[in-house]
């Protein structure tokens, strides 16, 4: 795994900050892990030495699973933090707490965080290299190159695709980044989704705003269904999940009206039944395992690529 | 205190002097005789490069800390930065523990200050613990010298409450105070709502939630009749309506925090949590109406919204970091170094020292022989930087910490004190 090529920043805070070199150098690598993942021996020694820490200040499953994976795929050393069980509670800030992990000699940071900035925040006050796990409803820009790398793959390059993302755009953790990430490839992005779950100037980002689910289905190639962050929502946006399914929801039978092949992703945990059917999910079109299966080699990539910034 | 200041040029409109390069000797705290080439044996020279003098400075509206918080300012301290500033009197916010909100703070205030260089105006609090629930006794504040009344920093959200106290104040032709935006929209918020909030991922705080309550307390004073002053407006639709509400001859006056003169949205954009302000930071068409209302007299003051807040406070995650700077004494260096291109010296006075004293009613200083000496005396085209040490402050909560400034006050003069910075 000898690149010449180095990404233009120290961190991954964001997909903002990532130049569409920076972009195509994480799918490029990522490609050649995902070869290494697919042989007997899975393990590489290129992180040997490192030591990164998973510091999850929120919940998280498949991210923290799929960031863990790729490090010791890498053969890193690596430490896991949960908010649940730690310091924090007690009262502990932010900023203690990361420094005293890196005391014991950390030379990485994969985090999550609920509040938007924090990674800016400490990669202020903080030596080692950061990569953004998700910050609130700001960016999460893994899971974005993970999607943009998984849409290649089935659809081969994005410029000029139409790519439509259904859901709550208020609170999601994704759509940021993914509309970032697509607008670099040249994408052309659309959001879709009740009123009341779309920013207001969302416009101002590149991309188109719809509130009809159908005729947002007609226009794309690519549907990203996003999972409606229900334990986000302290006042109530819509009524009832009965009447989102019905009316914001992607199922089978407006599938099958458009005549014609979609790709359909999602990003994870499903409600199943609320944003999208189970005969979608998991029809033959759907590449939402796919997703998860890129997600290391995405993340290997990134791991790989910062650490050369060491 | 006895001073003879060289050259001087005279800001005070009215003022004979106006507009002149004068000396003037002061003995015991009175301007004894202004003049050109004064010469005087024996007496301290006040003197320097482009000096300005001007009546004494006011700011309408301070976070002084005390009692409560005295970690972040108390009364002593807030009233050194004032002076540092170029201010000779601040009207304090009554956003204290337990709050400005009977005639025991308010005299608290009032007798732990005296003696001091500044002045200083107590604004007694709207409701009980500035909670916005229960009226509080106005007429004894403000037999007591409370100058206005106001929940401060806490936008007042009860309609029939607001209108009560509009009402009561009539009795003794007082002013209510009110910092509007409604928290039932703005209130999630972390910044101003718009393309730069969007691109962060942070819920906005949409200018309709001020523009709302703007709208309602105009009504409000339509009503009433009353005397109302809306602090701190950061958006271009109430600054029309205060404009057109001045039209209609409704007496409302207005003032601007200097940040939101001098800086938008766009420095947010790197989660700075120095520039999380309230009000919040506004778009650049929202700034260039405070801009407009300045330079029309639509907005009557421009106030540093000093907000003092300990380290623990700010230097965290930005959702968490509170909302609020320091500014008593960069006020004026911000005018000259960022808005220097619209903000003349002489619309810097009135909006500084004419201004908010009109807004709660009191006497204009005056530059002239045998009054008393309350004056302000800045170098406009100074350059300094804004470093810790010179920090009288207790509190070290500003954006403009270590940066390199134009233009500073040089010494305030009032109550037979001088004070040099």
């Amino acid at each position: 795994m000898a690149t010449e090529q180095q990404l233009s920043t120290k961190h991954i805070l964001g997909i903002k900050y990532l130049t569409e070199a920076d972009i195509r150098l994480i799918f490029e690598t990522a490609r050649s892990f995902k070869e290494v993942l697919n042989r007997p021996i899975k393990k590489v020694p290129s992180l040997r030495d490192v030591t990164v820490a998973n510091l999850f200040f929120e919940d998280s499953t498949r991210t923290r699973i799929s960031f863990e994976l790729a490090e010791k795929r890498l053969s890193a050393d690596v430490v896991n933090f949960s908010a649940s069980s730690s310091s924090v509670k007690k009262g502990e800030t932010l900023l203690d707490t990361v420094n005293n992990i890196l005391s014991m000699k950390v030379d990485m940071v994969v985090m999550r965080h609920p509040a938007p900035g924090a990674h800016h925040f400490l990669s202020q006050h903080i030596d080692a290299n950061i990569i953004n796990a998700g910050d609130g409803t700001h960016e999460h820009p893994t899971q974005a190159l993970l999607d943009a790398f998984s849409m290649e793959e089935k659809v081969g390059g994005l410029e000029g695709k139409h790519v439509a993302i259904f859901g709550d755009i208020l609170h999601s953790r994704v759509a940021l980044s993914n509309i970032f990430c697509l607008r670099k490839l040249g994408a052309h992005v659309r959001v879709c989704g009740p009123p009341t779950l779309i920013p207001k100037y969302i416009d101002k980002l590149g991309v188109e705003v719809s509130h009809n689910v159908k005729d947002s289905l007609r226009w794309c190639d690519i549907a990203n269904v996003l999972r409606i962050q229900l334990e986000r929502q302290d006042i109530k946006y819509f009524p009832s999940l009965r009447e989102y399914a019905q009316y914001f929801g992607i199922s089978k039978a407006l599938l099958d009206e458009l005549g014609r092949p979609i790709v359909i992703m999602h990003p994870g945990p499903i409600n199943r039944g609320v944003e999208i059917t189970s005969d979608v999910a998991d029809s033959e079109h759907s590449i939402i395992l796919q997703q998860v299966e890129n997600g290391v080699a995405i993340r290997m990539a990134a791991l790989y690529l910062l650490a050369a910034k060491r | 205190m006895d001073v003879l200041i060289k050259s001087a040029l005279v800001i005070s409109p009215g003022s004979p002097h106006n507009g002149q390069g004068r000396d003037i000797l002061i003995r015991d705290g009175q301007i004894e005789s202004i003049g050109s080439a004064l010469k005087v044996e024996g007496i301290p020279l006040l003197e320097g490069e482009q000096l300005c003098i001007s009546p004494g400075w006011m700011d309408v509206g301070v976070q002084t800390g005390d009692p409560g918080f005295e970690h972040r300012e108390n009364l002593h301290s807030a009233g050194q930065a004032a002076a540092a500033g170029g201010f000779t009197a601040i009207a304090c916010q009554p956003n204290t523990a337990p709050a400005l909100h009977s005639k025991s703070e308010v005299l608290y205030v009032l007798q732990n200050t005296r003696g001091q260089l500044v002045d200083f105006y107590p604004i007694g609090a709207l409701t009980a613990g500035c909670a916005g629930k229960e009226i509080t006794e106005m007429i004894d504040m403000h037999a007591a010298g409370a100058v206005a009344f106001s929940d401060g920093i806490k936008p007042l959200q009860h309609d029939g409450l607001m209108l009560r106290a509009l009402q009561y104040v009539k009795a003794f032709g007082g002013l209510v105070a009110n910092q509007p935006l409604g928290l039932q929209i703005g209130g999630h918020g972390q910044m101003h709502e718009g393309e730069v909030s969007t691109s962060l991922g942070l819920p906005g705080i949409p200018a309709l939630a001020e523009e709302l309550m703007a709208r309602r307390d105009l009504h409000l004073l339509e009503y009433t009749e009353s005397r109302l002053h809306l602090s701190n407006l950061s958006t271009a639709g109430a600054v029309q309506m205060v404009r057109e509400a001045k039209k209609r001859g409704l007496n409302v006056t207005a003032s601007v925090a200097v940040m939101n003169l001098a800086f938008d949205d766009g420095a947010l954009s790197g989660f700075d949590s120095n520039y999380k302000l309230m009000p919040p930071l506004r778009s650049p068409e929202d700034r260039e109406a405070l801009r407009q209302g300045v330079l029309d007299g639509t907005i009557d003051a421009i106030s540093a919204n000093h907000i003092p807040l300990e380290e623990e406070l700010k230097k965290k995650e930005f959702t968490y970091a509170d909302f609020g700077a320091t500014g008593l004494e960069v006020l004026y260096a911000i005018c000259k170094t960022y808005l220097s291109d619209w903000l003349s010296d002489e619309l810097i006075v009135e909006k500084l020292a004419i201004g908010p004293r009109r807004i709660f009613g009191l006497p204009l200083p005056s530059v002239a022989e045998g009054q008393p000496a309350n004056l302000t005396v800045f170098a406009p085209g100074q350059l300094w930087a804004y470093s810790r040490d010179k920090v009288r402050s207790r509190s070290f909560n500003s954006p403009l910490l270590d940066k390199e400034l134009t233009g500073r006050p040089v010494a305030v003069i009032n109550n037979g004190q001088l004070l040099r910075a």
